[in-house]
C-alpha cells in the first residue's frame, strides 16, 4: 500500500468558540477518491474551509498532513503551493481582477516560477476546451457576474490548471444542471490520476454517479459515523441520513 | 513683476493676504506681461474684487467643515512664471517633461512648466477643422471672441479661492471643438510644477460646441519631489467645462503634486441638452487635496458622470466635495468615488444631489467606497440628497471598510501570498474607475502611480 498522501488526524475545528468538527480522521492515498456525505449542518463546509486554512476557522486539536508534513501552521497560500486545493462551494467574486491575470499568477505561484506566456496560452486553451468554455471567459473578472454553473466550471478550470496533489471539492455539484454536472465531473475525472487524491464533500449522491468514489464516509455532527465503499452512497440515497442521525442521538443519550 | 519683494513680504505670515492695492497692481502687471487684451485684465480685476469681498470660510459650511483648514494657506500670491527671459536657476532642468505623463497618440498637446510653454502641437486634421488647444493667455489674443464668450460662463466664483483663481492665474489652457467636430484621440494638458517656486494658480477652459466630441487629459506633476520645503505651497486649479447641446466632453485629471502641497481644485461642468460630460480625477500627490466638482444640468436630457480615484498614504487628506445639480428635465448623473487609504491618511467625500422642482424625471446616483488598509486610516463618505421634484430616481451608497477577507482567502487558496493578494484586490477595486479614462497610456500611468503609492513609505520617489 502506498504511503498516505493526505491525512486528517483527529481533527477538531471551532468557529467562534463553537466546536463543529469533533475529532475527525481520514486517510487518502494516491489515486483514491473519497466522498464525505452529510446532511446540512453536519460540518461539511467547516471541514473543507479549515483544511485550506480559512482564518475564520480555528483548529483546536488534531493534525492535517500533506505527504507526511503537517500543514496546520501554514497559511492558506503555502498550503496551496504545497499542493492542496479547495474547490469552493461559493466562489468569491473579485471585481477588477481578470481571470486571465489571476490564473497566471496562481499557476506561477504553484510552480514556484513564472509560467511562460506561450505555454500559459496553450495550457489555458486546452483546459478551457475540455470544459467547453469559451476563450472569452477568462477576460472576465474573477467570478464576477458568473452564473452558478460558470462559477463551478471556473473552479474546475483552476483544478485542471494548478494540478494539485489533493483536491477538496466542497459541494461542487450543487446548483448544476445535468449537462453542467456531466462536464464538471468529466473535468474532475480528467484531472484524477494515480498521483493525486480527491475528497468530494457533498450532500447528494448524484455527482458520485459520474465520479466513482473508492470510499464513502458519512459525516454527522462533525464526526465520521460510518465508512464504506460506493454502495454506502446508494444506501444513503435510499434511506437518507435519518438512520445515522438517530443512531448518533441514541449513542449520545446512552453515554 | 516684483516677485522677490512680494515673497519677502509675505514670508513668515503665510496666512496674510497682500494689501489689496498691491494685489491689484500685481494682477495688472501680470496681465500686461502676457500682452492680454483689456477685457481680460478687466475680468481679472473684477474677479479680484469679488475675492476681496469674500470670506475664506467660516468653518460652518458643509464644504469646509471637515477640512483640516490649518493645513491650507489662506493667501493670494501671484505665482512665478519662469520664462526663458527671467534666467531663473531651474530654468534649464525645467524643460525636461515628466516621463510619467509623456503621452503616446494624441490629437494635440500643451505642456507647461511653471507657466512657461514647453511644448505644444495639434494634429493637422484637427487644426483644419478648427480645434484649438493653446495656453489660455495666447487664446485670449488669438480667439478673443471665444474666450470672452465662455470664460467664467459656468457661473460666479464659488468661494475666495475660486475667485482668486480667476484673477491670479499664471498658467492655463483653452481647449475647443467647433460644432460637429469629433476629435478621436485625446488632447493633453501637462503641467509640471517646481514646488520650490511657491504658489500656483491654474485655469482650464474647455468648450465643446454642439454635437462635437473631445477628450482632455490633464496631468499635473511636481518637479523636485524629494525636496523638503519650508512652507506649504498652495496650488489652485479652476476648471470650466462647457458641453453644448448634444456634445460629448471627457475630462480626466491625474495629479501627483509635491507631498507638501496644498491642492484645491474647482471643476464645474455645464451640461447642455442631451450632452454628456465625463469627469474623472485621480489623486496621488499633495499633503491636502481638496477637489470640488460640480455638474450642472439646466437643460433637458444630458448625462454627466464623476469618477474619482485616489490612493492616500502617510498623513494625506483627500477630499471630494461634489454636487450633481439638476434643473433640467430627464437628465442622468452618476458619481462613483473609490479610494484606498493607507498609513494615517484620511478621506472625506461630501456628495450632494440637488434636484430643483423643475428637474422631473431625473436619474441621479452616487456611490462612494473607501478601502482602509491600515488601522490609522479613515474615511468619511457623506452622500446628501436634496430633492424638490416628485418624479425622480435617486440612489446613494457609501462604504468604508477593510479589504474583504473572503477575497483575500480566495486568492491565497490559490497560492498567492497575502501581500500580493491584497495588491490585486486593491488594484481591481480601483480599476473600475481607471478603466474609464479615455486613453490607454494614461490608464497605464494611473496603474503605475497606484503601484508607487502603495509601496511602503520611503520607497516612493
Amino acid at each position: 500500500m502506498p504511503p498516505p498522501l493526505f491525512e486528517i488526524d483527529k481533527l477538531q475545528v471551532a468557529v467562534e468558540d463553537k466546536q463543529i468538527v469533533n475529532g475527525l480522521s481520514l486517510t487518502l492515498r494516491p489515486g483514491e477518491v473519497h466522498a464525505i456525505m452529510g446532511p446540512n449542518g453536519s460540518g461539511k463546509s467547516t471541514l473543507a474551509n479549515s483544511l485550506m486554512g480559512h482564518p475564520r476557522y480555528t483548529i483546536t486539536g488534531g493534525d492535517i498532513r500533506l505527504q507526511g508534513e503537517s500543514v496546520v501552521e501554514m497559511p492558506p497560500d503555502e498550503r496551496a503551493r504545497a499542493g492542496l486545493f479547495l474547490a469552493f462551494q461559493y466562489p468569491t467574486d473579485i471585481p477588477g481582477v481578470s481571470m486571465i491575470n489571476f490564473l497566471r499568477r496562481a499557476i506561477s505561484a504553484r510552480r514556484g516560477e513564472e509560467i511562460p506566456v506561450r505555454e500559459y496560452r496553450q495550457l489555458l486553451n486546452e483546459v478551457l476546451g475540455r470544459l467547453q468554455m469559451d476563450e472569452q471567459f477568462v477576460r472576465r473578472y474573477v467570478n464576477d457576474g458568473f452564473s452558478g454553473g460558470e462559477k463551478k466550471r471556473a473552479e474546475i478550470l483552476q483544478l485542471g490548471l494548478l494540478q494539485p496533489l489533493v483536491a477538496v471539492m466542497d459541494e461542487t455539484d450543487s446548483g448544476l444542471d445535468i449537462d453542467a454536472l456531466r462536464i464538471v465531473s468529466e473535468g474532475i475525472n480528467t484531472f484524477h490520476s494515480d498521483d493525486n487524491a480527491i475528497l468530494l464533500i457533498t450532500h447528494y449522491q448524484r455527482i458520485l454517479r459520474y465520479v466513482q468514489p473508492d470510499h464513502v464516509h458519512v459525516l454527522i455532527d462533525g464526526q465520521i459515523v460510518e465508512s464504506g465503499d460506493a454502495s454506502l452512497a446508494e444506501r444513503l440515497e435510499r434511506d437518507g441520513y435519518e438512520p445515522f442521525m438517530e443512531r448518533t442521538k441514541a449513542e449520545v443519550l446512552s453515554s | 513683476m516684483t516677485q522677490a519683494t512680494m515673497d519677502a513680504e509675505s514670508a513668515g505670515r503665510p496666512d496674510a493676504d497682500l494689501k489689496p492695492d498691491d494685489l491689484r497692481a500685481q494682477v495688472s502687471a501680470l496681465s500686461r506681461s502676457n500682452s492680454e487684451p483689456d477685457w481680460l485684465l478687466a475680468f481679472r480685476l473684477a474677479s479680484l474684487e469679488q475675492a476681496l469681498g469674500m470670506e475664506w470660510w467660516t468653518g460652518q459650511e458643509e464644504s469646509w467643515r471637515r477640512t483640516p483648514r490649518e493645513r491650507l494657506p489662506r493667501r493670494a500670491r501671484v505665482g512665478q512664471v519662469r520664462g526663458p527671459a527671467d534666467g531663473s536657476a531651474n530654468g534649464t532642468a525645467a524643460i525636461v517633461p515628466s516621463h510619467v505623463f509623456a503621452p503616446d497618440a494624441h490629437a494635440g498637446l500643451v505642456q507647461q512648466y511653471d507657466g512657461r510653454l514647453v511644448a505644444s502641437d495639434l494634429e493637422e486634421q484637427a487644426a483644419t477643422e478648427g480645434v484649438i488647444i493653446m495656453p489660455l493667455s495666447t487664446a485670449a489674443r488669438e480667439h478673443p471672441a471665444l474666450i470672452q464668450e465662455w470664460l467664467g460662463a459656468v457661473g460666479p466664483p464659488q468661494d475666495r479661492y475660486d475667485a482668486y483663481g480667476r484673477a491670479l492665474w499664471t498658467q492655463g489652457v483653452f481647449v475647443y471643438a467647433p460644432r460637429g467636430v469629433v476629435v478621436n484621440e485625446p488632447l493633453f494638458y501637462l503641467v509640471t510644477q517646481d514646488a520650490t517656486a511657491g504658489d500656483h494658480w491654474h485655469y482650464t477652459l474647455v468648450v465643446a460646441e454642439r454635437e462635437s466630441q473631445l477628450s482632455l487629459i490633464d496631468g499635473g506633476d511636481a518637479d523636485d519631489r524629494r525636496v523638503e520645503l519650508d512652507e506649504t505651497p498652495l496650488l489652485h486649479a479652476s476648471v470650466e467645462l462647457i458641453a453644448e447641446d448634444g456634445s460629448n466632453l471627457r475630462f480626466a485629471s491625474v495629479q501627483r503634486w509635491h507631498r507638501q502641497t496644498a491642492a484645491i481644485s474647482t471643476t464645474r461642468a455645464r451640461v447642455g441638452r442631451d450632452a454628456s460630460v465625463h469627469v474623472t480625477t485621480a489623486a496621488f500627490g499633495a499633503d491636502l487635496d481638496k477637489q470640488r466638482i460640480d455638474l450642472d444640468f439646466s437643460q433637458s436630457g444630458g448625462y454627466g458622470e464623476i469618477r474619482g480615484l485616489f490612493v492616500g498614504d502617510g498623513n494625506q487628506h483627500i477630499e471630494h466635495i461634489t454636487r450633481q445639480h439638476h434643473q433640467g428635465v430627464g437628465a442622468t448623473s452618476d458619481l462613483l468615488i473609490r479610494g484606498v487609504l493607507t498609513d494615517e491618511s484620511q478621506a472625506v467625500q461630501y456628495g450632494l444631489i440637488r434636484i430643483e422642482p423643475e428637474g422631473q424625471q431625473t436619474n441621479a446616483h452616487q456611490t462612494m467606497r473607501n478601502l482602509l488598509l491600515d488601522d490609522g486610516a479613515g474615511a468619511d463618505p457623506i452622500p446628501m440628497l436634496e430633492i424638490e421634484a416628485d418624479d425622480v430616481k435617486c440612489s446613494h451608497a457609501a462604504a468604508v471598510g477593510p479589504v474583504d477577507p473572503d477575497q483575500l482567502f480566495y486568492l491565497q487558496a490559490r497560492g498567492i501570498p497575502p501581500s500580493v493578494a491584497e495588491r490585486m484586490v486593491v488594484r481591481g477595486f480601483l480599476s473600475e474607475i481607471a478603466d474609464g479614462v479615455p486613453d490607454e497610456h494614461m490608464r497605464d500611468v494611473i496603474d503605475e502611480l497606484v503601484e508607487i503609492q502603495l509601496e511602503p513609505a520611503g520607497a516612493t520617489t
